[in-house]
């Protein structure tokens, strides 16, 4: 027993120090790696993009890392990976930080999602909400679901008399926050209450009808335990989890649901509230929410990409800014397209996607 | 007297309530092995032995569980050596000064939150370095990994009667082969029982690697001084993806994962003899 043992553990030994130097000294091969680092909101998508970039071009390797938007700045910031992401647009500080690197950073919208309202009220699979009866729900004012406010806006629905259990987020989250920044736009009281950003104190806990989960998943998943409860949480959740989502009233009174036509429209809307790329700073994210028009859903939710301008060749070498360059214009043309789509991704309308093409065209090659 | 007395009866309550709450204590942890199991084993199934050597875009986990090896390996060669005279030392004098100190440091140490150490790493490797490395998330896994080691090499040290160290003086044998010659090797079960949780252990953490090691998995790992993978971390990130078919592949990296886990370490525990006194 004793000697077997031994053996057994030298042969292991071996074979562990064997693959780990094997794998030291294995001759780098001609692979150029590039690594995409920070905001989980587009996570679907990125992982999409480079599956189906990886099969179209298999000598360049994409890595995708989370961590969220704020590890995404950090990151991009010490040079740690070649492509940041952040959900809000950087703030004049972090950009100034970049600045100081000697080199230029460059922010543009990569796709589009939304931040959807979803329910559980059994036998209820359209539901319409204004502006005030949203925020008296997650504020607390409206208690049942059959109150006057929520019938007067959908009428001709039996609504239970029910108490209603508003979800929300337990984390610091970028979804929140423009959860609560549109609630905020929209509502005085709200903002003078509870205001904006990625975690807020929730009337509705004090009163005892909240429930908060961690990430979108643990939402998700409270809200289909729970019946009529509501939440707030990212398209491509909803339309995976098969939930319904609200039609909520935009700036112009109609009511709109989240789809890919309502989600692009809005999108157009406002698309001249983003600034050009060297100056991303500038971009507000209270103007690009609450889009006027008959057809343009209120809360679409813009995710950004940093690259460097790699002044001089600071940032990147020759074979990566090529690589980094082919990799985000496939992104922002064939990327766009329908098939190269995710659940619950809008892709930009072109004149947005050309901010992008403009600010990846100006990335010097040393 | 009586046949069917009040101590009697206690006494089989005692036994009935806490083989109930020994039960209770065991339920979850086959649970978990059930489930992972159930969820897992159908993706590994579909996808085949690309699923343990493919890279991500193929559908597999190749790279992350090459990482997770590199990982524990490395953490285990810079940490166990320093450990294990760490716990020498606290088990060799424990009242001086320094004996009393390093004691209460580890104490200290089991308990530290793992996502500050690799924060630590961070900025004393990775941001220094300008790259995450294999090399910084074993260098994390270490600090993780040093505290269990030295308290377990103490505690199964400490368990050795006094009347064999006398003996050995007696004979004539000097201190440090003392130490080493005979109390180590007596106390050999503990020492390694200790060895093979740090490590099974740190080969299932997350946040220290989470901005220490990178991730890697669209290639294998080329060197120690580039990104890695690991199959923890990998779980990490698929399971906040809205994607069903992600969430498949979670639970089939969870299921490899448990797969090294118990391979390693049941035939290794099962190997160690205890030395009879």
């Amino acid at each position: 027993m004793e000697v077997k043992t031994k053996k057994i553990a030298a042969i292991v030994t071996i074979a562990i120090v064997a693959a780990i130097i094997a794998i030291a000294i294995w001759p780098h091969s001609e692979e150029v790696t590039i690594r995409t680092t920070g905001a989980t909101f587009p996570q679907y998508q990125v992982q999409k993009w480079i599956n189906e970039y990886q099969k179209i071009k298999s000598s360049v390797k994409i890595e995708y890392e989370g961590g969220g938007s704020g590890h995404g700045q950090e990151a991009f910031l010490q040079g740690l990976t070649q492509i940041g992401r952040t959900d809000p647009p950087v703030t004049e500080e972090v950009w100034n930080k970049f600045e100081k690197t000697g080199d230029r950073p460059l922010q543009f919208p990569e796709v589009v999602g939304a931040v959807v309202v979803s329910y559980n009220v059994p036998g209820i699979t359209h539901l319409n909400l204004s502006q005030n009866t949203l925020v008296g729900i997650f504020i607390g004012d409206i208690e049942y679901w059959n109150d006057p406010r929520i019938a007067q806006d959908n009428p001709g629905i039996n609504l239970p008399h029910q108490q209603i259990i508003v979800v929300h987020r337990s984390d610091a989250s970028g979804t929140t926050d423009i959860f609560t920044t549109y609630l905020s736009l929209i509502n005085s009281t709200w903002a003078d209450e509870v205001g904006a950003g990625k975690t807020v104190e929730w009337p509705v806990d004090k009163m005892g009808r909240g429930l908060a989960g961690n990430g979108n998943p643990g939402v998700v998943a409270i809200l289909k335990q729970t019946e009529y409860s509501i939440c707030y949480t990212e398209l491509s959740f909803a339309i995976n989890e098969n939930l319904p989502t609200a039609a909520l009233e935009n700036k112009d009174g109609y009511f709109v649901k989240p789809t890919d036509n309502t989600i692009k429209e809005a999108v157009s809307k406002v698309s001249s509230n983003i600034p050009v790329p060297e100056e991303g700073y500038k971009e507000d994210l209270k103007q690009l929410l609450n889009a006027p028009g008959n057809d343009s859903y209120p809360i679409v939710a813009f995710t950004h990409m940093l690259v460097w301008k790699n002044i001089n060749g600071k940032h990147y070498s020759h074979d990566e800014a090529i690589a980094i360059k082919e990799f985000l214009k496939w992104v922002l043309t064939d990327g766009q397209k329908p098939e190269n789509l995710a659940p619950g991704y809008v892709g930009l309308p072109e004149d947005v996607a050309n901010i992008g093409l403009e600010a990846v065209n100006s990335i010097e090659v040393p | 007297m009586y046949p069917f007395n009040l101590r009697k009866l206690k006494d089989l309550l005692f036994l009935v309530i806490t083989g109930i709450l020994s039960l209770l204590m065991i339920i979850p942890l086959l649970h978990i092995i059930f489930t992972v199991f159930v969820e897992g084993i159908g993706v590994i199934i579909r996808v085949g032995p690309i699923f343990v050597t493919g890279t991500l875009s193929d559908g597999g986990i190749g790279p992350a569980i090459a990482g997770t090896f590199i990982l524990t390996f490395l953490a285990s060669i810079i940490g166990i050596p320093i450990a294990f005279a760490v716990g020498v030392y606290a088990y060799e004098y424990p009242d001086s000064i320094i004996g009393r100190a390093t004691t209460a440091l580890l104490e200290i140490m089991l308990e530290f939150p793992t996502i500050l150490v690799g924060l630590f790493v961070t900025q004393i490797i990775v941001i220094p370095m300008g790259t995450y490395s294999a090399i910084a998330g074993a260098f994390s896994l270490a600090i993780i990994l040093m505290p269990y080691v030295a308290v377990y090499t103490k505690e199964a040290m400490s368990q050795i009667p006094f009347t064999f160290r006398e003996a050995a003086f007696g004979l004539g044998i000097s201190k440090i082969k003392t130490v080493f010659l005979i109390i180590a090797p007596i106390a050999k079960r503990g020492i390694l029982t200790g060895l093979l949780i740090s490590i099974a252990k740190v080969a299932g953490e997350t946040a220290p690697l989470l901005f220490t090691a990178g991730g890697l998995y669209q290639s294998y790992p080329q060197g120690i001084t580039n990104p890695v993978g690991a199959i923890p971390l990998l779980i990490y990130t698929l399971v906040q993806s809205p994607s069903p078919s992600d969430h498949a592949m979670a639970w089939g990296a969870s299921l490899v994962l448990l797969l090294i886990f118990l391979g390693v370490f049941i035939p290794l525990r099962l190997s160690i003899k205890e030395v009879k006194l």
